[in-house]
């Protein structure tokens, strides 16, 4: 029972770290970014290089970050900028972006399965039960990385500004706001956020040029039934993580693996908002 | 060229690709020919992602499915069955059926009236997941994730199974080429362009949506029955998400909404990825990628048409083309004995009784209760604001109000969506011009005119038929004469006075106008006036009409509704509105303190309507 709970806590941890950097593109831009996917695979494979190079394990989520944050700006100067008048189109060219990702990543490293080193070794007892000490951290990160977001869309000027264009980006740009910064600001950061969750993934699975695939369709999905908002998300995290885990401890893995996806669109059915409040 | 050449044209040309298949295997090596039996039916299932994005606008990650549910009936009934020729039928039609229940599904699914287009491509995104899965779980039933191989298949040589493929290619491309081009395939473009003014002319967009989808859903099955008896292995990878995103590459390399793009883009792209797999396949998939980002960002329309367009446009440089070509279209006036409009009924053309709308916590409309006959023109005024906009939308969408009744020509609108509320006799005319901006005037014509008059799968009518009312719009304002202009070249005016005619032409009992001369010059505003003014008094129609221009409404209205703040605050002729002091407060923005709290105790804050 315990050691469910966690399951249910830590995989809803690790579907908020990976899909926030998706809702945060996806809010502000109104664009789905299918290389979000590829993008977790270049953090996943930062890590991978800085473990290699024996630097701290935990250097790797900054790192990351970085590499991350740089594929983003080009991404969106020359590919997602055109787009933003043909969202659908975004997401294909984006996706093929994805595609390019990992072929230049099994042209340098190969197509194996290769592993990281975890950050964090061994086990802690909690409650009476000992349950993954990296896993338990991933709880932090998350957290973390959702305060900090909020601190940063609710406390600073970019953030104002970001949730003006959020909610109406014509009047925003009336008002003076340079919409296109935020969009690029955004992008970046949506980027680094996937790459973080790419490094963040790596010590749990193992690392090969697809990893960020099976994560994609999930944070999609999240997204979608979470509108704009890291609240709704974390609550989308939570039902639908925790009926991902309820499913695959219950019935089967497989049919575990797909809870998110189906649900998802049923909801959808029914709600079109979704999670997200008018 | 008449309709008679135009379609032994393309049956010429079918004929040319059937003789260029058949003389394939007798100029291609072996090893092409076995790779490209595959690739012709990959671009069978290209082309119905064609029909579905380039045409319809619906983006689809999941026609692989499709293939996969006829490979793999093909290969469950082989294997565990045996192979005869009464199990091979019974394999084609488990496959076809199953295609066809599943693409019932995914569109009962993604296309509900309401849906975005975002959300019909996110169902056919979660449908090649959850098949390979299901695939994956099927334990030794499906072979899990090796599949299903070594199962009995037809006995047809090499060459056979690359003709059977060639010609399965060549007639549903001619089929679906037909299509496209007739006056039935211009309505995929139709809802594609513009998906709201279908709906408003009385077109179940789903219902289309779903129709199309069942079709390539069926053709995707028989490619893939086909692929499995030609080669005798099946593969979870056939249902899966990549193949499907694939098809959705080679479909936008190609050109989409080209259909001979997408099937040449599928036949080229594999073709080379069997020929270049296999010493360079890292760098031929990025390659793809590569061209792949690049098409979509500068060349959205694919390749096909740059391909074609540059010697057209080398050809012209030295002889310039001749101008527009002459209207492919007649009009005559349809007979009022064949009118099909709805007869009217019992009792007033259109009863509206307590009507309330309400977004959230927020009341727009209050308690209104009108009733309008054949020939009145009622003109609703009000500030901005007032809920004029959110009335006509209550009028002929029955989703849309809170509570309250509206009666259409006696019947119940109950909540039926617009198009059935236009089958009850209303028609709608939005504020902004709203006309399908790439067709030509001729060609939004005969679509609203598809409601009545059955639109051909496979021709195109050569002349068009409209009332009286419609007709005499065109002629007012010129438009007879521009039959084959598209209708984005087209000025405001002319825009406002075609959506009109389109309306007309739908043969509404009552007509609901919002503000049908915003933006007009004073000629054209008399011109829509007079025609107004005749369609009730000779036609008999019910016309609402939603106007700010004072004098205009004096001039036309039989009867006038003021709206303020959500409610009816004076019902009568126009001369008790003009002599009324309570309009004149609630247009000098005083009424805030003479009627607002008179009327409305807890008057709500207004929201734009």
């Amino acid at each position: 029972m315990i050691a469910q709970s966690l399951d249910i806590v830590t995989t809803a941890a690790i579907l908020y770290a990976v899909a926030t950097g998706l809702l945060l593109v996806f809010g502000v831009m109104k664009i789905i970014n299918f290389a979000h996917g590829g993008l977790m695979t270049l953090g996943g494979y930062a890590a991978l290089v800085t473990t290699q190079a024996g630097l701290n394990p935990w250097l790797a989520i900054p790192i990351a970050a970085l590499f991350g944050g740089v594929a983003g700006m080009a991404i969106e100067r020359f590919v997602v900028r055109p787009l933003y008048s043909r969202p659908l189109d975004a997401i294909l060219a984006t996706w093929g972006l994805s595609i390019i990702i990992g072929q230049l990543i099994t042209l340098a490293f190969g197509r194996g399965v290769q592993f990281t080193q975890s950050p964090l070794n061994g086990t802690l007892d909690l409650f009476g039960e000992s349950y993954s000490a990296y896993r338990l951290a991933l709880v932090g990160i998350a957290a973390v990385l959702g305060l900090a977001l909020t601190a940063l869309l609710q406390g600073t000027r970019l953030g104002l500004e970001t949730r003006a264009v959020i909610m109406n980006e014509d009047l925003a740009r009336g008002l003076g706001i340079n919409s296109g910064l935020v969009r690029f600001l955004t992008f970046t950061l949506g980027s680094a956020l996937a790459g973080v969750a790419g490094a963040l993934i790596t010590p749990l699975s193992s690392v090969d040029p697809s990893m960020g695939v099976p994560w994609l369709v999930n944070a999609f999905m999240l997204v979608l039934v979470s509108g704009a908002s890291l609240l709704s998300l974390l609550f989308a995290c939570v039902v639908l993580g925790g009926a991902q885990v309820l499913v695959a401890t219950h019935f089967s893995p497989v049919l575990g693996g797909l809870t998110i996806a189906v649900l998802a669109a049923i909801i959808l059915r029914v709600r079109p908002k979704g999670f997200a409040r008018d | 060229m008449t309709e008679a050449r135009r379609l032994s044209l393309i049956l010429a040309v079918a004929l040319a690709a059937l003789a260029a298949i058949f003389a394939g295997p007798y100029v291609l090596d072996t090893y092409s020919v076995n790779v490209l039996t595959r690739s012709l039916l990959y671009a069978a299932v290209a082309l119905t992602v064609d029909l579905l994005w380039g045409f319809l606008g619906v983006l689809t990650f999941g026609q692989s499915v499709f293939f996969a549910c006829g490979a793999y009936a093909a290969g469950l009934v082989f294997t565990h069955m045996d192979f005869s020729p009464s199990n091979a039928l019974l394999a084609l039609g488990l496959g076809v059926g199953g295609a066809l229940l599943v693409a019932a599904i995914v569109g009962w699914l993604a296309f509900w009236h309401g849906a975005s287009a975002l959300y019909a491509s996110v169902i056919t995104l979660v449908l090649p997941i959850v098949a390979t899965q299901l695939l994956y779980s099927g334990g030794t039933f499906t072979g899990s994730s090796s599949g299903l191989s070594g199962f009995m298949s037809f006995d047809l040589s090499m060459e056979a199974w690359f003709w059977l493929s060639g010609s399965f290619l060549v007639a549903v491309t001619t089929l679906a080429y037909i299509f496209v081009k007739s006056d039935a395939g211009r309505l995929l473009v139709a809802v594609r362009e513009n998906e709201q003014r279908c709906k408003y002319l009385g077109l179940d967009t789903s219902r289309l949506k779903i129709l199309v989808f069942l079709a390539c859903a069926a053709i995707g099955a028989i490619a893939g029955y086909i692929y499995a008896g030609y080669a005798m292995v099946v593969a979870p990878e056939l249902a899966g998400f990549v193949f499907g995103t694939e098809l959705v590459i080679w479909t936008a390399l190609g050109g989409r909404g080209t259909l001979l793009g997408p099937v040449f883009g599928a036949l080229i792209v594999d073709y080379e990825s069997a020929q270049l797999a296999g010493d360079y396949p890292f760098v031929w998939q990025l390659i793809i990628g590569t061209l792949f980002v690049l098409v979509i960002v500068a060349f959205p329309r694919g390749l096909l048409p740059v391909v074609f367009d540059a010697p057209r446009k080398l050809l012209g440089l030295l002889r310039p083309r001749a101008a527009t070509p002459a209207a492919s279209v007649t009009l005559s006036t349809l007979d009022p004995a064949d009118t099909q409009g709805v007869e009217p009924g019992e009792g007033p053309a259109l009863a509206v009784a307590d009507v309330v709308k309400r977004f959230g916590s927020l009341t727009v409309l209050e308690g209104i209760d009108f009733e309008a006959r054949a020939g009145e023109l009622v003109s609703l005024v009000g500030p901005n604001g007032a809920g004029k906009t959110t009335l006509m939308r209550c009028i002929a969408d029955g989703a849309e109000r809170s509570a309250g009744s509206i009666m259409v020509n006696g019947y119940d609108i109950g909540r039926k969506p617009p198009e059935a509320c236009v089958a009850l006799g209303v028609g709608r005319k939005f504020q902004m011009a709203n006309v399908f901006e790439t067709l030509t005037v001729a060609q939004c014509l005969q679509i609203a005119r598809v409601r009545h008059a059955r639109p051909s799968l496979w021709r195109r009518a050569a002349d068009l038929k409209l009332p009286e009312a419609a007709m005499h719009v065109l002629a007012t304002t010129g438009l007879d004469r521009q039959l084959s202009t598209p209708a984005h070249l087209l000025s405001h005016g002319m825009k406002q006075a075609l959506e009109l005619s389109m309306v007309l032409a739908l043969e509404p009992r009552v007509l609901l106008l919002d503000e049908p001369t915003a933006g007009l010059t004073k000629t054209e505003r008399m011109q829509i006036g007079a025609i107004l003014i005749e369609l009730a008094r000779k036609q008999g129609l019910c016309v609402l009409l939603v106007e700010h221009d004072l004098d205009f409404v004096r001039e036309i209205s039989s009867r006038v509704i003021v709206l303020h703040q959500g409610r009816i605050v004076l019902d009568g002729s126009v001369e008790d509105v003009v002599a009324s002091e309570l309009v004149k407060q609630v247009y000098a923005g005083s009424g805030h303190a003479g009627i607002a709290h008179e009327t409305a105790p807890s008057a709500p804050k207004e929201m734009p309507a």
